[in-house]
C-alpha cells in the first residue's frame, strides 16, 4: 500500500515535472527539425554540448549567461549537422551518429582545457527557483508550486509557441511543406535549404537548452555522460507525440514519470540498476507499440538535391 | 535533372587517365585526404594550446611506428575494433543501423565469461571454442529484440539498440557486483568475475611470432584473436562478393522493393544480417577479457562498439578496408598515449582529430560517389548515343506515345 | 501592346553530351492556346524549364511583351506572370486545397497566417474561373483530375497571364479531359495565354490555336491548327511518316493461364483498393486493363505476382492454386513481371547491368555454384541478352543508373522474357518512353503473345491498350466495371467506364472464346 502511494506521491510528480523538461525541450527540437524533413541523432550531442557550455556558462558569468552559452553551443553543433545533411547530403543518421561521437571528444578535451579534469566541472550555482504565489501556500501543491526552476514554465511555453509557429505561421507552413514535398515547395519559391536550415538549428537551441537544463539546473555542473542517452529519448517521445509540440510533451511527461520513479521508488524490492533504465524500456516498449500509428512527414530523412544533373 | 534531347556534341575524348584508373586513384585518395584534412584541424587545436602541431605529428609517427611495443600495442588494439568494424559494417551492408554492438559486446563478454569459469574440467578444444560461441550467443541475443521490433513493428533500431546498450551496461553492472562477484575480493573494492579456467583463455602470438622471428614485447598480450579476425574478414569479404546470399544483401540494401519484386525474402536478409552483426559483435570483447585480463572486471574496455561504427564508416563497410581502419584507430590511439606522455598534449585532441577524420571521409566518400556516378554515366552515353535520353527522374513521367495509337 | 505575348529567339541549351534545344524560335500570340508538340526526349520539357527559369538558355533571348527578359528563378518566372503547371504533380497531399494553392505567396502580415481568409480568396478564385473545388479539403483525398484544378489554381492565385501546362491530359480519363479543356477555353476567354505541352496529337488539334512541333531539340515548324491533320503532324514530329496502326497478329487463344476469381486486395492505407476482380487470360492472348490511375490496377498487377496480399478470392495461374504464394514462387510458375515503376521495382540502379538482368532469375540452379553465385555465367547471360534485345551499354559491367530511361526499361524487358514464362504482368511498360523504344515494347508484347504468352497489359493509355490488347477490363474505383472484346468498343465508351458513368451486368465472368 505504501508502495503504491509512492508511486502517485506529489514529491514523485514534482520529480517527474522536473524530469520532464530536458527531454521535453530536446523532443521538441526534433518536431522542428524533422518537420522540415531532416532527421536529427546527433541530438545526443548536441544535448552534451548543452551540458557542458551550460555549466561552462554558469560558472563565468551565472546561469543567464549559461543558457545562452548552452543555446549558442547548441546552435553551433547543429549547423554542422544542417552542413553535412542539407548542403553536402551525407547520410542523415551517419552525420549525427558521427556529431555524437565528436560532442564526447570534444566536452572532454574542452573540459580539460578549462577545469584540469576531462569528466566533471566545478560545481555551479543555478537560476533562482520560482514560487507560484497562491499554490505554494497551499501545503499539499507545496512541492509542485514551490521552488521549481524558470526553465519549467519557460519550456511550456516553448510548446505552446511551437505548436503556434508551426500552425499559425508563414515559417511553419513552408517548414512543414518542405518536409512533406521539398519539390513542390521549392517549385512555388520556398527557400528549402534555408527553411531546412532554421529547422535543424531550432532543433540546436532547444537541445542545448536541454542539455543547459540538465547540468544548470538538474546536476548543478557539468558531469560527463549526465545526459543518458536522453537525446535519443526524446526522438522517441517525438515520434509518440506524432510530430507535434503537444504531443511530444504528453510523451515527454510520460518519460519524465519513469525516470523519476527509478529515482524514487527504492521501496520496490529490484535492484537499482534496472531502476535507472526504466525510462530506456520505456523507450523501447514505446517504440514497439506506437511507430506504426505515426505518421512521419513524407520527406523526413529524404535529401533534397536543387538539379540532379547528369 | 537530365537532357531532354538532342544530339551528341563531340565524343570527348578527354586526355589522361582511363575511366577506370580515375576511379581507383580517387578511392584511394579520398581517405587519405580526409585524414589531411583532420590533421590540419587538429593542427589548429595543437597551436591553440600553444604546441608545434608538426612536431606532435612527428612525435606521433616515430613514436608509433618505430618501436616494437608500440606495433605490438597497435595490433592488439586493432583486434577487437576489426570485430566491432566488422559488426557494424554487416548491419550497414543491410541498410540496419546497428548502434548497438557495444551493448551486444557486454553480453557477449559476460557470456563468455560465465562459460570461462563456470564450466570446468573441459579440455580447451572444447572449452575455447564453448566460450567463443557462448560469445557469439550473446551477441545475438543482445540483437534479437531490436531487430525482430524492427521488422514486426517498425521500431527505428538506432534508437532500440541505443536504449539496449543502456540496459546491457545496468545488467552488466547488476551481475558482476551483486551476483557473479569473485567472493575471494569481497574485502577489496574489485568488482569482477572469478578468474578463468586456463582452457578457456586465447593463446598468445607470441610462440609463432618468435618463430618468425619478431620480438614483441614480454608484456604484450598479443593473442590469436587476431589472426582470428584477420580470416573473419576475408571470409565476410568473400561471402558478401561471390555468394548467392552476400547478391541478395546488396540488392535489399541498395533497392529494397526490387528486391522484393525479384522475390527475395527482405526480412529474411536482414535478420540474418543484423543476427550475423550481433553475433561478431560478441567476439569485440574477448581480446581484453579472453586474451588478457583473464576475467571479467567491471571496468573492462568500454566504447569499443562505438569505434566500430568509426572504422565501418572510414571502411565504407568493405570487410577488408576494417582491416586497415581498425589498423589507423589503433594508430592513432596509440599515437595519443605517446603525445599525452611525451608532448603533453591531452589524447582527448586525437579522440577529436579521430572524429574530424570521420567526419571528412563521410563527405569525401559521398562527393565520390557523386562524382562516380556522373562519370560512369557519360561512359555509357559514349557507347548508346543518346537516341533517347530520356532523364532519370523524368523518366517516370506518365503516358509515352501509344504505339502509333490505334483508335 | 504587342501582338505577341511572348516570343523566344534562338534559345540553344547544352547538357554535356547533348543539345537539347537548338536555335529554338517561337512566338506566342496573346490569349492564343499554343500548343507545343513532340515526342518524349524532344526537347519540350527543357524548353519548359528555360521559360520557368529552372535552366537558363547558353544562347538566344527570351522577349516578354516584347523586351528581352531574363527568368533567373521560378520565383522570377512568378513574378513575370508565368505559371507551370507540372506534369508530376506538386502538392503535398497532408495540405488542404487552400494551403497547397498559398503556399510559397502567402498575404501575410507579420508572417501570420489566417487560415479562414485564405480559403475565402481561394474559393473567390475558384468561382471567378469556373474550378469547382473546396478549399478546406486536405489534397490527399482528391481526385486526379480535382488536383490538377489546385495546381491550376496555385498558378492563377499568383496572377499568371501565361500558364505553361506540361502534359496536363496524361493521367486523365477522356471525360476529365473534356472538364480541363472547357477550363482551358474559358481561361482563355478571360484573357489568359495558354501553352500547352502534349505528343497526343488528336487532343492538340482540339483545344490548340496554333501548334509548333519539336524534334530533336529542334523546331521543325510551327502551324495553324485549322487545316492541319493528325498524320501531317505526326509526320512532322518524327520525321517520317509513321504507321499509325499496329500489325496486330491473329492468334488463336488457347488454354486460360491467369484466373482471377473474386479478388480483393488491400491498398497502402489498409482500405481494399480491389474489390472482388474476375477476369482470366488465355495463353496467346493480351489482356488489358484500362483505367484511370488509382482506381486499383497497379495494386491487382502487384497481387497478381505475389507482391501484395490477397485478402479475399482465388488466384490461378496455369491451373494451380497461386493465392497467397510468395513472389519467388509466383516467379517460378513462370510468371514475369515488367513493374509499374521500374526505377522502384525494377532495377537496383548502383548495381550492374548483369546482377540486374539475373534478378529474379539469380535462385535459378544455372546461376549458383553451391552458395556460390556464378558470376561468369551470369555475365555470359547477360551478354547474350543485352545483344538480343538492343540494350546499349558499354559493357554488362556498367551499372544500370548510368543508362538512359529507354535503355533500362529495356534491360527490364530483355530480363523478363527469359526463361519462357508462362504469363506476363506488364504494368504501364512504355511510360516515359520516346517513340522508338515504345514502338521497341509494343512489338515485343505482340510477339510474345504469338509464342503464347498470356499477358495482362495494364496501361493508363488507352490507345495503347487498344492497340494490343484482345480485350479489355475497365477497372473503376476497385472494382472491374466493364469488359470487351478488342474492336468492339471506343475511346468515347471507355471513358465513360473508367469514370465510373457506366458499368456493365457482369463483367468478366465468362472466359475468353
Amino acid at each position: 500500500m505504501e508502495t503504491l502511494a509512492s508511486l502517485f506521491s506529489l514529491a514523485l510528480l514534482a520529480s517527474a515535472v522536473r524530469l520532464t523538461v530536458p527531454v521535453l525541450l530536446a523532443a521538441l527540437g526534433a518536431v522542428f527539425s524533422e518537420r522540415g524533413g531532416v532527421i536529427n541523432i546527433g541530438l545526443e550531442g548536441i544535448m552534451i554540448m548543452g551540458t557542458f557550455f551550460g555549466a561552462v556558462g554558469t560558472y563565468y558569468g551565472g546561469p543567464v549567461v549559461g543558457l545562452l552559452a548552452a543555446v549558442a553551443a547548441g546552435v553551433v553543433f547543429s549547423a554542422v549537422h544542417g552542413l553535412l545533411a542539407i548542403t553536402l547530403r551525407v547520410d542523415q543518421i551517419i552525420s549525427g551518429v558521427v556529431l555524437n561521437m565528436l560532442a564526447v571528444g570534444l566536452a572532454r578535451f574542452l573540459n580539460i582545457m578549462l577545469f584540469g579534469v576531462a569528466t566533471q566541472s566545478p560545481g555551479i550555482r543555478g537560476f533562482t527557483p520560482l514560487s507560484i504565489p497562491v499554490l505554494r501556500d497551499i501545503p499539499a501543491l507545496k512541492p509542485i508550486a514551490a521552488g521549481i526552476s524558470p526553465l519549467i514554465p519557460l519550456a511550456l511555453a516553448l510548446v505552446v509557441a511551437g505548436h503556434w509557429v508551426l500552425v499559425r505561421t508563414t515559417f511553419g507552413l513552408r517548414l512543414r511543406a518542405v518536409g512533406e514535398n521539398p519539390l513542390a515547395a521549392d517549385t512555388v519559391g520556398v527557400n528549402v535549404f534555408l527553411m531546412r536550415y532554421l529547422g535543424v538549428l531550432i532543433s540546436g537551441a532547444l537541445a542545448g537548452m536541454a542539455g543547459a537544463y540538465l547540468s544548470i539546473e538538474q546536476g548543478r555542473g557539468y558531469l560527463e555522460g549526465m545526459t543518458q542517452g536522453r537525446g535519443f529519448i526524446a526522438l522517441a517521445a517525438m515520434i509518440f507525440g506524432n510530430w507535434w509540440p503537444v504531443g511530444a510533451l504528453g510523451a515527454s511527461a510520460l518519460f519524465g514519470y519513469f525516470d523519476a520513479l527509478s529515482l524514487r521508488v527504492v521501496a520496490l524490492n529490484v535492484p537499482y540498476q534496472f531502476l535507472n533504465v526504466l525510462p530506456h524500456i520505456v523507450t523501447i516498449l514505446v517504440l514497439a507499440g506506437f511507430v506504426r500509428r505515426a505518421r512521419p512527414p513524407a520527406a523526413d530523412g529524404i535529401p533534397y538535391a536543387k538539379e540532379e544533373q547528369g | 535533372m537530365k537532357p531532354a534531347a538532342g544530339r551528341r556534341l563531340k565524343p570527348g575524348l578527354r586526355p589522361g587517365l582511363s575511366p577506370r584508373w580515375r576511379l581507383w586513384l580517387l578511392q584511394v585518395l579520398a581517405p587519405l585526404l580526409a585524414i589531411l584534412f583532420g590533421a590540419l584541424v587538429a593542427s589548429v587545436i595543437i597551436l591553440f594550446i600553444g604546441k608545434d602541431p608538426l612536431a606532435v605529428y612527428g612525435l606521433m609517427l616515430r613514436f608509433s611506428l618505430t618501436r616494437p611495443d608500440s606495433i605490438a600495442s597497435i595490433l592488439f588494439k586493432a583486434t577487437p575494433l576489426i570485430f566491432a568494424g566488422l559488426a557494424v559494417a554487416m548491419s550497414f551492408r543491410a541498410a540496419l543501423w546497428n548502434i548497438g554492438v557495444e551493448g551486444q559486446y557486454y553480453v557477449g563478454a559476460l557470456c563468455a565469461a560465465l562459460v570461462a569459469f563456470g564450466v570446468k574440467g573441459l579440455p580447451v578444444v572444447v572449452h575455447l571454442p564453448l566460450t567463443l560461441l557462448a560469445a557469439v550467443a550473446g551477441g545475438m541475443a543482445w540483437a534479437l529484440l531490436p531487430i525482430v521490433l524492427k521488422l514486426r513493428r517498425g521500431a527505428h533500431e538506432v534508437i532500440t539498440t541505443i536504449m539496449m546498450n543502456h540496459i546491457a551496461a545496468a545488467v552488466l553492472l547488476y551481475l558482476l557486483a551483486d551476483v557473479l562477484r569473485d567472493p575471494a575480493q569481497a574485502g577489496t573494492p574489485r568488482v569482477r568475475t572469478p578468474v578463468f579456467e586456463p582452457t578457456a583463455l586465447v593463446p598468445s602470438l607470441r610462440p609463432l611470432l618468435d618463430a618468425v622471428g619478431f620480438r614483441i614485447p614480454g608484456y604484450s598480450s598479443l593473442n590469436w584473436l587476431l589472426p582470428a579476425g584477420l580470416l573473419l574478414a576475408g571470409l565476410l569479404y568473400l561471402f558478401l562478393t561471390r555468394t548467392r546470399f552476400g547478391y541478395e544483401v546488396r540488392a535489399v540494401a541498395l533497392n529494397p522493393d526490387a528486391a522484393e519484386a525479384a522475390g527475395i525474402r527482405i526480412a529474411r536478409v536482414q535478420f540474418l544480417m543484423f543476427l550475423l552483426s550481433g553475433g561478431i559483435a560478441g567476439l569485440v570483447g574477448l581480446n581484453d577479457v579472453l586474451g588478457f585480463f583473464g576475467y571479467l572486471d567491471i571496468d573492462f574496455p568500454k566504447g569499443l562498439g562505438f569505434l566500430g561504427i568509426s572504422v565501418a564508416l572510414l571502411a565504407k563497410n568493405n570487410p577488408l578496408g576494417v582491416i586497415l581502419a581498425a589498423l589507423l584507430i589503433g594508430f592513432l590511439d596509440r599515437g595519443a598515449q605517446g603525445v599525452q606522455v611525451f608532448a603533453g598534449v591531452p589524447r582527448e585532441v586525437i579522440t577529436i582529430l579521430q572524429a574530424v577524420i570521420i567526419l571528412a571521409i563521410v563527405v569525401a566518400y559521398e562527393l565520390l560517389t557523386r562524382y562516380v556516378r556522373v562519370l560512369r554515366k557519360r561512359e555509357a552515353e559514349r557507347a548508346a548515343p543518346p537516341a533517347a535520353p530520356s532523364g532519370t527522374l523524368a523518366a517516370a513521367a506518365p503516358g509515352g506515345p501509344g504505339p502509333g495509337g490505334g483508335g | 501592346m504587342n501582338e505577341f505575348l511572348l516570343e523566344l529567339r534562338g534559345i540553344t541549351k547544352r547538357f554535356p553530351g547533348v543539345v537539347a534545344n537548338d536555335d529554338i524560335h517561337l512566338r506566342v500570340r496573346r490569349g492564343e492556346i499554343h500548343a507545343v508538340v513532340g515526342e518524349n526526349g524532344a526537347g519540350k520539357s527543357t524548353l519548359m524549364k528555360i521559360l520557368y527559369g529552372l535552366y537558363q538558355p547558353d544562347e538566344g533571348q527570351i522577349l516578354l511583351h516584347g523586351a528581352p527578359t531574363a527568368i533567373p528563378h521560378p520565383r522570377a518566372a512568378l513574378g513575370l506572370g508565368i505559371g507551370m503547371v507540372h506534369q508530376h504533380f506538386m502538392l503535398i497531399p497532408r495540405f488542404t486545397v487552400a494551403e497547397n494553392v498559398v503556399l510559397g505567396s502567402e498575404r501575410a502580415a507579420w508572417g501570420i497566417l489566417h487560415p479562414r481568409r485564405a480559403e475565402a480568396e481561394v474559393a473567390a478564385l475558384c468561382r471567378r474561373y469556373g474550378l469547382a473545388l473546396d478549399p478546406a479539403a486536405e489534397v490527399g483525398g482528391l481526385s486526379v483530375g480535382e488536383q490538377q484544378r489546385v495546381e491550376i489554381l496555385k498558378v492563377l492565385y499568383r496572377g499568371a497571364g501565361l500558364l505553361i501546362l506540361d502534359e496536363p491530359t496524361a493521367v486523365l480519363a477522356p471525360q476529365e479531359v473534356a472538364e480541363l479543356f472547357a477550363n482551358l477555353r474559358r481561361l482563355k476567354e478571360q484573357g489568359k495565354t495558354i501553352i500547352f505541352i502534349s505528343h497526343k496529337l488528336q487532343e492538340v488539334l482540339e483545344i490548340a490555336d496554333q501548334i509548333t512541333v519539336l524534334r530533336r531539340g529542334r523546331v521543325v515548324g510551327s502551324v495553324p491548327a485549322a487545316g492541319t491533320t493528325r498524320a501531317g503532324l505526326a509526320e512532322m514530329m518524327v520525321g517520317r511518316p509513321v504507321l499509325l496502326e499496329l500489325q496486330r497478329p491473329d492468334t488463336t487463344p488457347g488454354e486460360v493461364r491467369l484466373a482471377a476469381e473474386g479478388l480483393s486486395v488491400a491498398g497502402s492505407r489498409g482500405r481494399p483498393a480491389v474489390r472482388g476482380v474476375s477476369f482470366s487470360v488465355r495463353a496467346g492472348e493480351i489482356y488489358g486493363l484500362a483505367g484511370v490511375e488509382g482506381n486499383g490496377q497497379s495494386e491487382l498487377s502487384e497481387a497478381l505476382v505475389g507482391l501484395r496480399p490477397i485478402t479475399a478470392g482465388r488466384l490461378l495461374i496455369a491451373g494451380r492454386d497461386a493465392t497467397g504464394l510468395s513472389p519467388r514462387e509466383v516467379r517460378l510458375l513462370g510468371v514475369a513481371h515488367i513493374p509499374e515503376d521500374r526505377h522502384r521495382r525494377g532495377l537496383v540502379l548502383p548495381m550492374e547491368v548483369y546482377e540486374n538482368m539475373i534478378l529474379g532469375h539469380h535462385f535459378r540452379p544455372v546461376f549458383n555454384r553451391g552458395p556460390l553465385l556464378a558470376a561468369a555465367e551470369a555475365r555470359a547471360f547477360a551478354a547474350e541478352r543485352v545483344k538480343k534485345y538492343d540494350v546499349r551499354v558499354p559493357s554488362v559491367r556498367t551499372p544500370a543508373l548510368a543508362l538512359s530511361g529507354g535503355n533500362q526499361q529495356k534491360a527490364v524487358v530483355a530480363r523478363e522474357f527469359s526463361f519462357e514464362p508462362r504469363v506476363l504482368v506488364a504494368a504501364q511498360p512504355t511510360r516515359g518512353l520516346d517513340i522508338g523504344a515504345t514502338e521497341f515494347v509494343g512489338q515485343e508484347l505482340l510477339r510474345a503473345k504469338e509464342r503464347g504468352m498470356a499477358v495482362v497489359l495494364v496501361s493508363s493509355d488507352l490507345d495503347e491498350v487498344l492497340a494490343l490488347a484482345d480485350r479489355v477490363g475497365v477497372m473503376y474505383n476497385g472494382e472491374l466495371v466493364a469488359e470487351f472484346r478488342a474492336g468492339e468498343v471506343t475511346l468515347a465508351e471507355l471513358g465513360l467506364y473508367m469514370t465510373g458513368a457506366r458499368r456493365q451486368a457482369e463483367p468478366g465472368g465468362e472466359p475468353a472464346p
